[in-house]
C-alpha cells in the first residue's frame, strides 16, 4: 500500500517539474495574448502563426537557409521582424478595434493566415531542427532529473515575466497600460494616447511570443504547425486565468502544464485535447473571471 | 380591500450596489384603474424600482406582490407572462425589425407555436403571425403611427422611436404598465397625443405607472403619485396633494433641472 | 465577462436602413441563381458537377456560421465539429446499416441540433471572445475524437459513402442535386425563421437582451435556440459534405475547417441568401481548385480575403457616403 504511495510520489514529482517547466512556456505565451486583451479588448488568435513564423526566420537566418548568421543575430533579427509584423498588424485593425472588438478579433485570424502561409511558401512544409546553444547538462536533484534546458527555460521565464511585471508595475509605459486596460475612456480623457499603449501591449506579445517559440521547438522539432499547437495551451492558460489578468495567466500557465502532463501520464495521451476543451469550459464557467479573481489586490 | 386585492405592491424594498443604497426600504402600491405617477430628481431610484418590479433587479430587502401573489424570484420573463410589460428609457428597438415587426414582439408571449411553425409554412404558424401582425397594426394606429410599420428604426426620429416603444409595451393588453420617460424627446403635440393615448388606455383592470420627467404630464393624467428622493418616498397622494407638499417643492427648487 | 457586446456587423451599410433590409430579403437572384443551378448539371462537366457538390455543402456551413452571427451575434470558430457530427452520422449509417442519406440527413440535422444545445448549455453565460474560445477548443477536440473512436468512425482512414438516394439515378447527379436541394431548403428555412415569432425574438434578445426579457424572452434561451440552429444547420452540411465528397475522415474536420468556414461567412458578408452562402461557399470550394498546384497560397489567400472583406465592410460606408457627396455636389 505505502509502496504503491510511494511510487505514484515517484512518479508525481518528476511529472509536476517537467510540466511546471512546460507551463512556464504557455504562460510566456498567454501572457503576450493578455497584454494585448487587456489593452484592447482584442483575442490575438495570429499569435501562434507568427510566433511560428518568427522561428522558422531564425532557423533561415541561422542555417544557411536564407542567410548564415550565428544563433544571437538571428535572434535579434527575428525580433526586428517579428515587431515590425506587430506594428503592421496592429496598423491595420486599428480602426477596427475602436469599432467592435470582436470583428477585429476575426481580423487577427485572417493575418494567422497569411502568417502561415507565409512559412509555407518560404520554408515549405518540411520538419527542421531549431535547438538553443545551451550546454548539455543534467544532474539528479531529490529525484528529479534536471536538465540544462530545464534551468534555462526557469532562468528565461523568470527574468523575462520579472522584467515584464516590472515594466507594468513600475515604469510610466506600464502605468499607462494599467490605466487603460482598467478604464479606456477615463484613460484616454485624462490624455493618454490609447493606439500607442496598444501598439505597446502588440510589441511585447510579439516579443514574449518568439520567446516562448524559441523555448519550446527544441522539445520537439519546428513544422508549420508546431508553435500554433503550443500557442493553443496558451490560450487555454490564459483563460483559466480569466484573461485579463497577467499573474492569473502565469498561474494558468504552469497549472494547465501540470495538468496536462498528469492527464497525460496517468489517463490518456490520446484525448489532451478534448481534456484542455473540458478545461476550459470549466474554466470559463466555474471561474469566469480567472482562478485569482477573488485573490485581487496586485496592480499587474 | 378595494385596490389592494388587484394592485401591484412593494413592501420595503431595498436595494443596494456596493454598498451604496438605491432603494431604502419603501412601500408603494400601484393599482389597477389609475394612473400613478413616480417622480423625483434624476438618481432618486425610479428607474431601480421599475427594475425591481420587472425582475431585472433582485432586490435585497422586501416583497413584491400582485394579484396577491409574491413576484418574488420570477424572471423578468415569468412576470412578462404575468403580463408585467414596460418601456425603456433608452429605447431598446432592434436595428434589424421594422417597426411592425418591433412592435409584434410585444404580443409574441401570448402566441406558442413550436419551433416546426417557425420554419415550414404551416397554417398554425401563419395565421399566427397575421394575428400578431393586426395587433402590431392596432396598436400603432392608437400611437398615430400607421403608416411607418414598414419603416426601421434608423429610419425615424427619436420622438417616434419612443411611441414605438410604447406601441410593443401595450401591444400585447398588458395587466401591468410601466412606463420610464415615455415623453422624452417628444415634441409638445406629440406628448398631448401621447397623454390623450394613455388616459384612453387606462381601463379598470390595468395598473400603468409612468416615470416622468415633464410634470405637465404627470399632473394632468395621473390620479396618484409617488415622489422619490434618495430611494425613498418623500412625498404621495393626489396631483393636488403633490404640488402642494413643501417638501416636493423644495427638492424641485433646489433641482430645477427639468 | 459580457465586455465584448459590440456588434460585429460591421459589413457594408449596416449604419444606412437598406442594408438592414437587405441581408435576408428575398430576392430575384435567388430565384434566377436556383434555376440556374437546377439546369447546370446538363451543361458542365462531370468534375465541374463533383465541385458544386462540394460547394453546395461549403454554403451550408457558412449559412451555419452566418446565422450565429445574424441572431445571436457570436462568432464561432468550432463549427467543424457539428459539420463532423453530420458527416459521421450520414457515413456510419451507410456502412453499418446500409441507409442512405434520406435516413441520415435528418438525423445529421437532429443530431447536430442536440449538440448544438448541448455545447450552448454549459456556455449559456459565455460571449463574445469567451465562446469563440471555446468553440475553438470544441474544433481542437475533433479530430481526436474521431481517431481515438475508430471502431465507429474508421479512424484516421475514414469511411465511405456509397449508398444512392434514388436507386439508378447516376451518383454524379445524386451528389449534385442532394446539395442543392439542401442548400435551398436551409435558406428557405431560414427565410421563414426571419418573419417567425422565434425569429423576431431572437433579433431583439441579440441587441437588446434585457429588452427580450422584458417581453418573455430569456436570454439564456435565445443562445440556446440559435446555437441549436447554428448546430443543426452545420449537421446537415456535414452531411452534405459526406454524401456530396462520398468520404468522410479526420482530416476534413479539424480546426483549419472551422476558421475557413468562419472565412466563407465573413466573405458573404454572414448573408443569408441563396447568393450570398453561395458566394461564401464558392469561395470556400474553388479557391482551392483553382490553387491546387500551391497549396501555401490557400492560407495567405484566405487570410487576405479575410481581412479584406472586414476593411471593404470598415470602410465602405464612407466610401459610399464619399461617392454619394460627390454625386450630390455634381
Amino acid at each position: 500500500m505505502s509502496d504503491g504511495l510511494g511510487n505514484i510520489l515517484l512518479d508525481l514529482f518528476p511529472l509536476m517539474w517537467s510540466g511546471m517547466i512546460t507551463g512556464c512556456l504557455y504562460a510566456l505565451g498567454a501572457l503576450g495574448l493578455v497584454m494585448i486583451f487587456k489593452s484592447s479588448q482584442v483575442v490575438n488568435f495570429s499569435h501562434g502563426n507568427v510566433a511560428g513564423f518568427a522561428a522558422f526566420l531564425i532557423y533561415g537566418f541561422s542555417s544557411g537557409v536564407l542567410l548564415n548568421l550565428s544563433w544571437g543575430v538571428a535572434v535579434l533579427l527575428a525580433m526586428i521582424a517579428v515587431v515590425a509584423i506587430a506594428f503592421l498588424i496592429y496598423a491595420v485593425i486599428s480602426p477596427l478595434v475602436f469599432e467592435s472588438e470582436l470583428t477585429a478579433t476575426i481580423s487577427t485570424l485572417g493575418f494567422g493566415l497569411i502568417a502561415q502561409g507565409a512559412t509555407l511558401l518560404i520554408f515549405g512544409a518540411d520538419i527542421v531542427n531549431l535547438d538553443l546553444p545551451i550546454p548539455r547538462f543534467s544532474m539528479s536533484f531529490l529525484g528529479l532529473f534536471i536538465t540544462g534546458y530545464d534551468l534555462t527555460v526557469l532562468a528565461v521565464a523568470v527574468v523575462t515575466i520579472g522584467t515584464l511585471f516590472f515594466v507594468v508595475d513600475y515604469t510610466k509605459l506600464g502605468i499607462a497600460f494599467r490605466a487603460i486596460s482598467e478604464n479606456p475612456f477615463a484613460a484616454e480623457v485624462c490624455g493618454l494616447n490609447l493606439r500607442s499603449i496598444h501598439l505597446f501591449s502588440w510589441i511585447v506579445a510579439a516579443i514574449l511570443g518568439v520567446v516562448g517559440a524559441l523555448l519550446i521547438v527544441p522539445t520537439t522539432f519546428l513544422s508549420v504547425t508546431t508553435v500554433a499547437a503550443f500557442m493553443l495551451q496558451a490560450f487555454a492558460a490564459a483563460v483559466i486565468g480569466g484573461f485579463a489578468s497577467l499573474p492569473g495567466s502565469l498561474v494558468g500557465g504552469i497549472l494547465i502544464g501540470i495538468l496536462m502532463n498528469l492527464f497525460t501520464f496517468y489517463v490518456s495521451a490520446e484525448f489532451t485535447s478534448t481534456f484542455l476543451l473540458v478545461l476550459i469550459l470549466l474554466a470559463l464557467n466555474v471561474f469566469p473571471n480567472g482562478i485569482l479573481a477573488r485573490a485581487g489586490g496586485s496592480r499587474v | 380591500m378595494d385596490g389592494t386585492a388587484n394592485a401591484l405592491t412593494g413592501r420595503g424594498l431595498a436595494l443596494s450596489f456596493g454598498g451604496i443604497e438605491v432603494l431604502k426600504g419603501l412601500d408603494v402600491e400601484f393599482r389597477a384603474g389609475e394612473i400613478t405617477g413616480l417622480i423625483g430628481p434624476n438618481g432618486a431610484g425610479k428607474t431601480s424600482l421599475f427594475n425591481c418590479l420587472t425582475g431585472a433587479y433582485r432586490p435585497q430587502k422586501g416583497a413584491i406582490t400582485y394579484l396577491g401573489h409574491a413576484l418574488d424570484g420570477l424572471s423578468p420573463a415569468a412576470r412578462a407572462g404575468k403580463g408585467i410589460v414596460r418601456s425603456f428609457q433608452h429605447v431598446a428597438l432592434s436595428p434589424d425589425l421594422s417597426v411592425l415587426e418591433n412592435v409584434m414582439i410585444g404580443v409574441a408571449r401570448n402566441y406558442h407555436a413550436g419551433w416546426l411553425h417557425a420554419f415550414l409554412p404551416t397554417r398554425r404558424g401563419t395565421d399566427e403571425m397575421a394575428a400578431m401582425r393586426a395587433a402590431a397594426e392596432g396598436a400603432l394606429s392608437e400611437l398615430g403611427l400607421a403608416g411607418l410599420e414598414h419603416k426601421l428604426p434608423s429610419e425615424l426620429p427619436p420622438g417616434m422611436l419612443r411611441l414605438v416603444e410604447i406601441a410593443r409595451a401595450i401591444v400585447g393588453q398588458p395587466a401591468v404598465l410601466l412606463l420610464d420617460e415615455p415623453a422624452a424627446g417628444l415634441n409638445n403635440s406629440e406628448t398631448r397625443d401621447l397623454m390623450r393615448t394613455l388616459r384612453k388606455l387606462a381601463t379598470s383592470d390595468l395598473v400603468m405607472v409612468v416615470v416622468e420627467h415633464d410634470m405637465d404630464l404627470v399632473m394632468s393624467i395621473c390620479d396618484r403619485i409617488y415622489v422619490l428622493n434618495f430611494g425613498a418616498i418623500v412625498a404621495c397622494g393626489s396631483p393636488q396633494e403633490v404640488r402642494a407638499n413643501q417638501e416636493v417643492v423644495r427638492i424641485y427648487l433646489g433641482d430645477d433641472d427639468d | 465577462m459580457s465586455k465584448s457586446s459590440a456588434s460585429i456587423e460591421t459589413m457594408p451599410g449596416s449604419a444606412s436602413g437598406n442594408h438592414a433590409r437587405g441581408w435576408l430579403a428575398a430576392s430575384g437572384a435567388d430565384y434566377l441563381l436556383a434555376a440556374v443551378l437546377f439546369a447546370l448539371p446538363f451543361l458542365i462537366g462531370g468534375s465541374w458537377t463533383f465541385a458544386l457538390g462540394i460547394c453546395f455543402a461549403n454554403s451550408i456551413g457558412v449559412l451555419a456560421v452566418s446565422v450565429l452571427v445574424r441572431y445571436g451575434g457570436e462568432v464561432s470558430i468550432g463549427h467543424s465539429f457539428f459539420a463532423a457530427v453530420g458527416a459521421y452520422a450520414v457515413a456510419i449509417l451507410d456502412t453499418r446499416y446500409g441507409l442512405s442519406l434520406v435516413a441520415s440527413l435528418p438525423l445529421a440535422l437532429v443530431l447536430g441540433t442536440v449538440c448544438g444545445v448541448a455545447f450552448a448549455w454549459p456556455s449559456r453565460k459565455l460571449s463574445g471572445i469567451y465562446l469563440a474560445v471555446s468553440t475553438m477548443a470544441l474544433a481542437l477536440a475533433v479530430p481526436e475524437l474521431i481517431n481515438n473512436a475508430d471502431w465507429l468512425t474508421g479512424g484516421y482512414e475514414g469511411l465511405y459513402v456509397s449508398q444512392s438516394v434514388i436507386p439508378g439515378v447516376e451518383a454524379s447527379l445524386q451528389r449534385y442535386y442532394a446539395g442543392l436541394l439542401a442548400l435551398i431548403a436551409v435558406v428557405y428555412g431560414l427565410r421563414r425563421l426571419r418573419h417567425s415569432r422565434q425569429g423576431l425574438t431572437l433579433l431583439l434578445a441579440k441587441q437588446h437582451p434585457a429588452a427580450a426579457d422584458a417581453f418573455g424572452t430569456r436570454q439564456v434561451w435565445a443562445r440556446i435556440a440559435v446555437m441549436g440552429i447554428s448546430g443543426g444547420i452545420g449537421g446537415v452540411c456535414g452531411a452534405i459534405l459526406a454524401f456530396a465528397g462520398s468520404t468522410v475522415s479526420p482530416s476534413s474536420f479539424t480546426f483549419w475547417t472551422s476558421i475557413f468556414l468562419l472565412v466563407g461567412s465573413v466573405v458573404s458578408f454572414y448573408g443569408l441568401s441563396l447568393t450570398r452562402a453561395l458566394v461564401g461557399g464558392a469561395f470556400l470550394t474553388l479557391v482551392p481548385q483553382f490553387l491546387s498546384a500551391s497549396g501555401a497560397w490557400i492560407p495567405v489567400l484566405y487570410g487576405l480575403a479575410l481581412l479584406g472583406m472586414i476593411l471593404i465592410g470598415h470602410y465602405l460606408p464612407r466610401i459610399r457616403s464619399f461617392l454619394f457627396a460627390s454625386k450630390g455636389g455634381a
